[in-house]
This record gives C-alpha cells, sequence and structure tokens, in this order.
C-alpha cells in the first residue's frame, strides 16, 4: 500500500440522487481522508474508504468458491427466488443481476419500489420534465412543494435549481423566484420569497383547483384555494416553472399516489400558458439506475416477476409484499444492505437469503451466504444514474485491486447459473 | 446445423442490387465472418434452391435505444403486458433473455426481433449527447444486430452561439469533437431551432420556428444557419453520412414548403432527409390538409446529392417518440393522450405520446396515402429508404406489410378503398399509381440503399469482403408473409435464424466514427461547461 496520496477528480457520489460529479477525493494510506466539494451526506457516504472483506457461509469464513456455489445451489433450488437490487451497484452490476432474476425464473425488485407512486402516476399520465441543468438554465421561478431540499438532497438548490448562474438567469439566485408550499408540517425552504400554505387534506383540492385555473375555468380567487390560486397565477406568469416534489417515503410526507398524479398534471397543464417541469426528488445509491436497467431489459421499472418465462409486473406486489405474504423462499441482495427500507429487511430474517455487496457480512438478518465488495464509486467504476436519468461514470478513488469487485463476483454467479442447464 | 466457419449458401435466387445482380441463381461463399467469391468444394451446404438470397436488412432510421425510448418503455406497462416475448430456444452460446414487445419493446426482444425480421443492422435515429452513455449501454444489451447512433446537435446551445457568433469553424470542430466523445456515427438535426424555442430560449413566447428565417434567440441564429453549419460540418469531417435531417414544421399542413426549401438551402450539398412522409403535407393550418407528395419527391427525384428515408405510416398502434417537444405537446393537447416531456440541458428535447393510426380517420389515411405516394413516385430507389421512423409511424415489424403495399397494386388499391378519403383529393395515389416494386427495388430500399448512404462499405451486398449478413426467403405471393418470416439469417457468419427458427443470438457490433478535428475547441467547450454544464466536463461523454 502506497503511503503517497492519491487524488481523484470529477468523482461521482451517490449520497443521494443528486450524484454531485464535482468532488475530489483524496486517500492517504488506504484511506479517504478529504472529499472536497461533498456535503454533509457526500462525506458520510465517501467514509474513510474501508469495507470489510469477508466471504462468510453460514457466519464461518469460506473461499469465495464455495460460497458462490453454495449461493447458487441456494437459488437453483427455491421455488420462489427474489432478486433484490439495493443501494451502491452500478448499472453493469444491476444488468447482470436482472440477467440471474430471468435465469431464475423469479422476482426482481429494487430500491425504485419505494418511489413506486411516482413511477405509477407517471405511467398513467406520462409527466412534464427536465433534466436538473436544464432547471438550471430556465427556471425563474421554482416551487418547492412541501419539501426543503436541505436536509436530504443538500447541493440540489446550489448545483441545479435555486443558486447557479443559468443561460436564462443570468444572476443566479437573482434572477429567479422562490415559493415555498407547506402542506402542514412538509414545509419547503425557509428562506423562500414567499410561501403559501395548504393543509394536507385540502391538498388536492388546492392542486385541482390550481390546475383547472391553468386550462381557463374560472376559481373564485376569494375562495377556500384564494393562496393556491394566487401562487397558479404567478406560476402562469413565469417565463419556466420548476416544481419540486419529493418522491422518497420522508418523515412528514409519505409518498402519496394521488398527489403524485396531481402534480404531474398540473405541470403539464402549466404547458399550456408557459413552460413546467416537475422535478420528483430521488434517492442515491443509483436507485435511478435500477429503474432504467429494468425498463430497457424488461420494459418495467420495478416488481418485475419472470415466473411465466418472461417478465410481468406486480407494481403491487414487490419484494415486500412477496416477503409478507411467504412468497420468497430463497432472496438474492445486491447491494449495500444498509439501504434496504425496512419492509424488505424486517422480512429477510425468515428466508434463506445471500447477500453480495459493500458490508454483506454486517446484514442483520444473517445471509446464508455473504460475500462483502466494494462501493460502486468508491472501489469499483461503471455508470450510475442521476435522479433526472442522465448517466455518469464512476470514478473509483481505490484502483480496486484490494477491494472484492461486486461486478465481478456478481457476474460469476450469474455464469455459474447459466452454466446450470 | 451449427455454424460452420466455412459455408455455401447453394442454389438460391440473389438479388445483390449493389453488385448488379438481380435475381439471378447462385452461390454465396461465407469463409468466418465475411462472404468470399469462391470456396472449395465440398464445404458445407445450405440448399436453399427456390429460394430469394439478400444481404442482410439495414434501417437507417428507428429509435430503438437510449433515454427517450427508455422514457417511451416505461410510459407503456399496459403494451409491454399485452405483449410477452419469452426467451428464445437458442441451440448454442448463452442462454436467451426474456422480454416484453409491443411498440418499443425491452432491449434484447428488439435484438431478437429484427433478426427474427432478417435485419442485420439498425441505426438509432436520436441521442441527446448527454445521455450517450445510456444509449450505448442498452445497444450492448440489444443482441445480434449491428447497431450505432446519431447525435442531436441542431438545438445545443454552444453550437447555436458559434453560429451566432460566426464561427464555423469552430461549430465543425464542436461536431467533431461531440462525434467522438460520444462514440457516435452521424449528426442529427431536429426541428433546427424550434426545440431551443421551445424550452424558453431568450424568452420566446412563439415556443417553436416556423420557417427557415426565424430568428432562434439572437437575430444570426436561424432554420437557416443551422441546416447550413451543420451540413457543412458534417462534409468538412468526411462523415460517413451526411446530416440526418428532420425539418421545421413537422406535421402541420403545408409544411411541403418548409421542406422544399430546406433542401435547397443546402442545393449542392449531400443531406439525407429523414421521415419525409412527415413533412410533405400541403395545405393550410386551419384549412384543411392535402397531399403534396408529388412536389417534394419531384425535388428529390431532380438533385442527386439528396437522400430521404419515407417514414411511412401504418394503421395500428405506434408510439411517437421524438426530439421534437413542441410537435408532441400539440399531439398531446391535440389527442388528450398521456405525455411525457423532457427537456434535456444546453442541448435538445423529447417528447413522447402513445399514438394510433386508424383507417378510418381522414388524417392518418392522408398520412398514409402520402408515403405511399413517395414510394411509389421515387425514380432513385437508392436515395429513397423504407423506413416507419419505428415506433412513430408503426413499428419494424409493420415493414413487410410495407412492402406488400409497394409490391402487390391490386392489394394496395384494395386497402386504399378502405380508408378515409376525405383528404385524399390531391393525392396521385387515387390516379392509380400502377408502379409494383420488383424484389431487386426491394433490396435496394431495405438494404443496399441504406448501406451505400451511410457509408458502410461491407453492409448491403454479398461482394467479396462484404460482412456475411445474409438474409434468405421463402418465396410467397402474398409478401407480406415472405418477408415476415425468413427461412434463414446469416449475422457476421453466424446462422442466427435456422428454419424460421431464432437459434443464435451473436452479440453486435457498434458502428461509430472518430472525425478528426482542431482539438483546440476543447478548451473552449470546457470553458462553457464550466459556466453552465450540470456535469463536469471530464465525465461527459461516452468515452470510457
Amino acid at each position: 500500500m502506497s503511503a503517497a496520496a492519491r487524488t481523484v477528480e470529477h468523482v461521482t457520489c451517490l449520497g443521494c440522487g443528486c450524484a454531485c460529479d464535482d468532488i475530489t477525493v483524496v486517500v492517504q494510506r488506504g484511506r479517504v481522508t478529504e472529499a472536497q466539494q461533498a456535503c454533509a451526506l457526500g462525506t458520510a457516504w465517501f467514509g474513510d474508504g474501508q469495507v470489510p472483506d469477508a466471504v462468510r457461509i453460514r457466519g464461518r469464513a469460506d473461499t469465495l468458491e464455495r460460497a458462490l456455489a453454495e449461493a447458487a445451489q441456494l437459488l437453483a433450488d427455491a421455488k420462489g427466488p427474489l432478486v433484490y437490487l439495493a443501494g451502491d451497484i452500478s448499472c453493469e452490476v444491476q444488468r447482470d443481476a436482472v440477467a440471474i432474476a430471468d435465469r431464475l425464473k423469479g422476482a426482481i425488485d429494487s430500491l425504485a419500489s419505494t418511489a413506486a407512486a411516482g413511477v405509477l402516476a407517471a405511467q398513467r399520465r406520462g409527466r412534464a420534465g427536465a433534466t436538473l441543468g436544464e432547471l438550471r438554465q430556465r427556471a425563474d421561478l421554482v416551487v418547492f412543494w412541501g419539501v426543503d431540499p436541505g436536509a436530504r438532497y443538500p447541493r440540489y438548490n446550489a448545483r441545479y435549481a435555486v443558486e447557479p448562474v443559468g443561460l436564462a438567469v443570468p444572476a443566479g439566485r437573482q434572477s429567479r423566484r422562490v415559493i415555498a408550499v407547506d402542506v402542514g408540517d412538509a414545509r419547503g425552504p425557509a428562506d423562500a420569497d414567499g410561501r403559501v400554505a395548504i393543509p394536507p387534506d385540502a391538498e388536492l383540492d388546492a392542486i385541482g383547483a390550481m390546475r383547472a385555473m391553468v386550462q381557463g375555468r374560472a376559481v373564485p380567487p376569494d375562495g377556500p384555494f384564494g393562496t393556491a390560486i394566487a401562487l397558479v397565477q404567478e406560476m402562469t406568469k413565469a417565463r419556466y416553472v420548476a416544481v419540486v416534489a419529493d418522491a422518497e417515503p420522508g418523515p412528514t410526507l409519505p409518498p402519496d399516489p394521488d398527489r403524485a398524479e396531481a402534480l404531474i398534471a398540473l405541470a403539464q397543464a402549466l404547458n399550456g400558458p408557459t413552460r413546467c417541469a416537475l422535478s420528483t426528488l430521488r434517492g442515491g445509491g443509483n436507485r435511478s439506475g435500477a429503474d432504467a436497467v429494468l425498463t430497457w431489459q424488461t420494459g418495467f421499472p420495478f416488481a418485475v416477476d419472470f415466473g411465466r418465462g418472461y417478465p410481468t409486473y406486480r407494481p403491487h406486489a414487490g419484494a415486500a409484499e412477496r416477503l409478507a405474504a411467504g412468497e420468497v423462499d430463497a432472496a438474492l441482495v445486491i447491494g449495500a444492505p444498509a439501504t434496504l427500507p425496512d419492509s424488505v429487511a424486517g422480512r429477510l430474517a425468515g428466508v434463506a437469503t445471500i447477500a453480495i455487496g459493500p458490508r454483506a457480512s454486517a446484514a442483520g438478518w444473517k445471509p446464508v451466504v455473504a460475500v462483502d465488495t466494494g462501493v460502486a464509486g468508491i472501489h469499483e467504476g461503471g455508470t450510475a444514474f442521476r435522479m433526472d436519468d442522465v448517466p455518469l461514470p464512476l470514478r473509483p478513488a481505490f484502483d480496486g485491486a484490494d477491494v472484492r469487485s461486486a461486478a465481478a463476483t456478481v457476474r460469476a454467479l450469474r455464469e455459474r447459473l447459466e452454466g446450470a442447464a | 446445423m451449427t455454424t460452420p466457419s466455412r459455408l455455401r449458401i447453394a442454389g438460391g435466387t440473389v438479388y445483390d442490387p449493389a453488385n448488379g445482380v438481380d435475381g439471378a441463381v447462385r452461390d454465396v461463399c461465407i469463409e468466418g465472418e465475411r462472404i468470399v467469391a469462391e470456396l472449395p468444394a465440398g464445404v458445407p451446404r445450405l440448399d436453399v434452391r427456390g429460394m430469394v438470397v439478400m444481404p442482410g436488412g439495414v434501417d437507417i432510421h428507428a429509435h430503438v435505444a437510449g433515454s427517450s425510448v427508455n422514457h417511451a418503455r416505461r410510459l407503456l406497462p399496459e403494451e409491454h403486458a399485452a405483449d410477452p416475448a419469452p426467451a428464445p430456444q437458442l441451440a448454442d452460446g448463452p442462454p436467451a433473455r426474456s422480454g416484453t414487445g409491443g411498440t418499443v419493446p425491452s432491449t434484447f426482444a428488439t435484438g431478437y426481433r429484427y433478426a427474427g425480421l432478417g435485419y442485420t443492422t439498425a441505426m438509432e435515429a436520436a441521442v441527446a449527447p448527454l445521455a450517450a452513455r445510456h444509449a450505448h449501454a442498452e445497444l450492448d444489451d440489444t443482441p445480434i444486430i449491428d447497431s450505432g447512433f446519431y447525435v442531436l446537435l441542431g438545438n445545443d446551445d454552444y453550437l447555436l452561439r458559434q453560429i451566432a457568433a460566426g464561427e464555423t469553424a469552430r461549430a465543425r470542430d464542436y461536431a467533431g469533437w461531440l462525434l467522438g466523445v460520444t462514440r457516435a456515427y452521424a449528426i442529427k438535426i431536429v426541428n433546427p431551432g424550434g426545440v431551443a424555442a421551445w424550452k424558453g430560449g431568450d424568452g420566446n413566447r412563439t415556443r417553436n420556428v416556423y420557417g427557415l428565417d426565424d430568428a432562434v434567440g439572437s437575430s444570426a441564429v436561424t432554420p437557416r444557419k443551422i441546416l447550413e453549419t451543420l451540413a457543412g460540418a458534417a462534409n468538412a469531417l468526411a462523415l460517413p453520412h451526411p446530416v440526418h435531417i428532420h425539418c421545421n414544421n413537422l406535421g402541420q399542413p403545408g409544411n411541403f414548403a418548409t421542406t422544399l426549401e430546406s433542401m435547397r438551402a443546402l442545393a449542392g450539398q449531400r443531406a439525407h432527409f429523414t421521415h419525409l412522409q412527415f413533412h410533405s403535407y400541403g395545405g393550410e393550418r386551419g384549412k384543411g390538409w392535402r397531399s403534396a407528395a408529388k412536389d417534394v419527391i419531384e425535388y428529390v427525384n431532380g438533385h442527386a446529392e439528396l437522400s430521404v428515408d419515407v417514414g411511412q405510416v401504418m394503421f395500428g398502434s405506434a408510439t411517437t417518440v421524438t426530439a421534437d417537444g413542441p410537435v408532441e405537446h400539440l399531439l398531446y393537447t391535440s389527442s388528450g393522450r398521456k405525455w411525457v416531456n423532457v427537456d434535456i440541458e444546453l442541448e435538445t428535447g423529447c417528447g413522447i405520446v402513445p399514438y394510433a393510426y386508424r383507417e378510418r380517420a381522414a388524417v392518418a389515411a392522408l398520412q398514409w396515402a402520402v408515403g405511399l405516394e413517395l414510394f411509389l413516385l421515387a425514380k432513385d430507389p437508392w436515395r429513397v429508404v423504407l423506413s416507419t421512423d419505428h415506433p412513430n409511424g408503426g413499428t419494424f415489424l409493420s415493414y413487410p406489410e410495407l412492402i406488400r403495399l409497394l409490391m402487390d397494386r391490386a392489394y394496395r388499391d384494395e386497402r386504399l378503398k378502405a380508408v378515409n378519403q376525405k383528404l385524399l383529393a390531391g393525392s396521385t395515389l387515387l390516379d392509380g399509381l400502377a408502379r409494383e416494386y420488383t424484389l431487386g427495388e426491394i433490396a435496394i430500399v431495405t438494404r443496399a440503399g441504406p448501406a451505400r448512404l451511410l457509408g458502410l462499405s461491407r453492409k448491403g451486398h454479398l461482394g467479396p469482403g462484404a460482412d456475411a449478413d445474409v438474409t434468405v426467403y421463402a418465396p410467397d405471393t402474398d409478401r407480406a408473409k415472405m418477408f415476415t418470416a425468413p427461412r434463414y439469417v446469416i449475422k457476421g457468419g453466424t446462422i442466427v435464424v435456422e428454419e424460421g427458427q431464432l437459434r443464435r443470438a451473436s452479440a453486435g457490433a457498434r458502428l461509430a466514427v472518430r472525425p478528426d478535428y482542431d482539438v483546440a475547441v476543447t478548451k473552449d467547450v470546457k470553458r462553457f461547461f464550466d459556466a453552465y454544464a450540470s456535469v463536469a466536463f471530464e465525465n461527459y461523454g461516452a468515452e470510457q
């Protein structure tokens, strides 16, 4: 191990869905000592770059060869195999993981199912969107709908929608007006230029009234939705409106299919009188990549079942529901166990599990087979998707030689399963 | 049979128009991945006596991979559920993959279905540079067919700035750099200036451009300047395929005037005008439509430097997917269907509306007729390529039906009677166009022609040195039936379709260019990235 510091620039961080790609990572004596530009979430995500390097079968150290053989056997014998795409793996690994599910005629799901409400709403209606950089270039009015990105998407405002200079927004923040829509306790940013309060039980009606207004139907300005109507009038006068909403489950405003659909419909309607894009915030770990890969390989973004020998879509019977119903007898979790939602992690203890990914051996549900690997973007390269589906290269700060690769491990398991006719 | 390294495809009736062979009985010899002039007696033979032998099909324009296509897939779960695609049973090689179909199939299904149709090369027609890495990943997961993509440039903010500043040389070098860094094959222009206007550049309230001399932000930037600059760049960079143009005013009545003006603007320069059918309408907005196919194709007939693909509309389901954001907004507001719009930073747009063309709908019937007129009035099949702008006018699976319409006048006339006649008054189709395409002409418009226009010297023909991409059809008077299910398809020397069944799925190759340009441009591009882009200059593209 070299004592000389190694510095890697333009590193993409997967700490949240912002996927900031301007991080400079410094490695000294085998540890990450700096992640320049990174926010607190990013700094925590890079950590010191140390990951365990265990291979375990039923808790005991073993060889990779035997672990893969055991894993392949468990999966091949399973009646209801489930593959789960957790966080911190590259699209390249996700592609191999879908191939494994296809081979097993199993079910596959991913972290994308945590944002199912928004995905399903967009499948019903479509959406009016933009890449984050386009919001930067154009948006002169930014409306945060019940969300302050500061906590979970710390650099969203600084890099994309609010602060930076854009082609049509020459003075950055000064050229934009920021409105916070506070839905009950779910509040927009504290430093907004204006605020609109909407009680949670009136939210859908308010969005409906706003849309009606945009479509030219008269809504009394002194009625119950007066402030929302004033807001939508301001929106129609802006040059380019960004509406920002959180697609991930949060403490205050749980994902709701009706809200997701209502906001989509409002954003679409606003493209009559002006331009509008809805930006839905997504979490980190390349979960948007899982959505993209599953879509191109199967036609569906999450909760796919290969049980009939081809992909079928079971958006209301994803991993959590299958586990709860006892339909899963073996689960292959690829990615960091720490990123799993409780609804999945809490139900894995009851089935035979294989964990391959960063800190797999530390999984609380005691995998039958656990293979620790590096973290995509820290120890290994590949591709990850930003929350707006922009693909970015991953630049590992470590050269990978010392840390087991998730890509190679999952590929080896795939080949083993495909070799077994 | 397994695929031998040497194979004689023996006794078939060969259509190889690039080599002047029009229905001659002869053998085609394959050694490894290439066609060879002759093989010793005694090598393995594939007896195809009585069958028709052609080079593998080449699709010059389809939307099959990348971010826009994937947005369309995500929008269509109901189509995918209705069209499952179980993994084909392959004879050897790695296990096949399952998938789903519909108008926008999953990647594996796309590759298998193209090959099953006898096509061995397909070009993805519109990729935003920002998402190039995504497009390559999807093409990597699209088996069998060789593929590449065209990179979107006609609304690119950096490019428009160079045009505004009169920096033609820098615009050319930028195009050269961008093609290389994204590993693209050709330059695509979609609604030049119109998408930039849609995105609201400089507070443009018209949200589109309508004429070749409309200003796009700066008065120095017009659709005409964009066309001239990029056509010039493609030719100066000596790209194998010239600039690939989707004109302004797609789908609008009266747009043939814009189309002709665009062609005249590039007089004397090589250029490819895509899905010409969508750009060949007479009439006026609000006052009805009529066919202007004759006006447009006659101009093409007289200008050897131009090539086109037709973008035929086929009745049935389609999905409109294009970088032309404003046109999709219009379709959304008029159809009330679901709609995706994605504005893509500094580069382009993306719009999607699922659609259906019905025989009883007047405009759809007109579009269908206009496409057929373009085919039937074309004088030089080498410059008029068969396409449906998959999946915009219909899917690639409808090509056999289209071939039947071109080859079988009686069938065509019968279909014509069944469509809505309301807007067909000026259509030459009603005059009873008698032309029937021959098998040799079909071989030109589906393989030899597009390969030549793409500059793919080893594709689209069966001469020595060509890639061993060969399709064998069992003749049938029902041409749709014949072209739907080839008996054999050989891709790069591997027999992928055998006795009508997909039996092997080799990986396809990527087609990309790496033109020479003055690298000084990258310094300026990096400055622009540092000022405006949301991704690092160093992370852009798809090189690593």
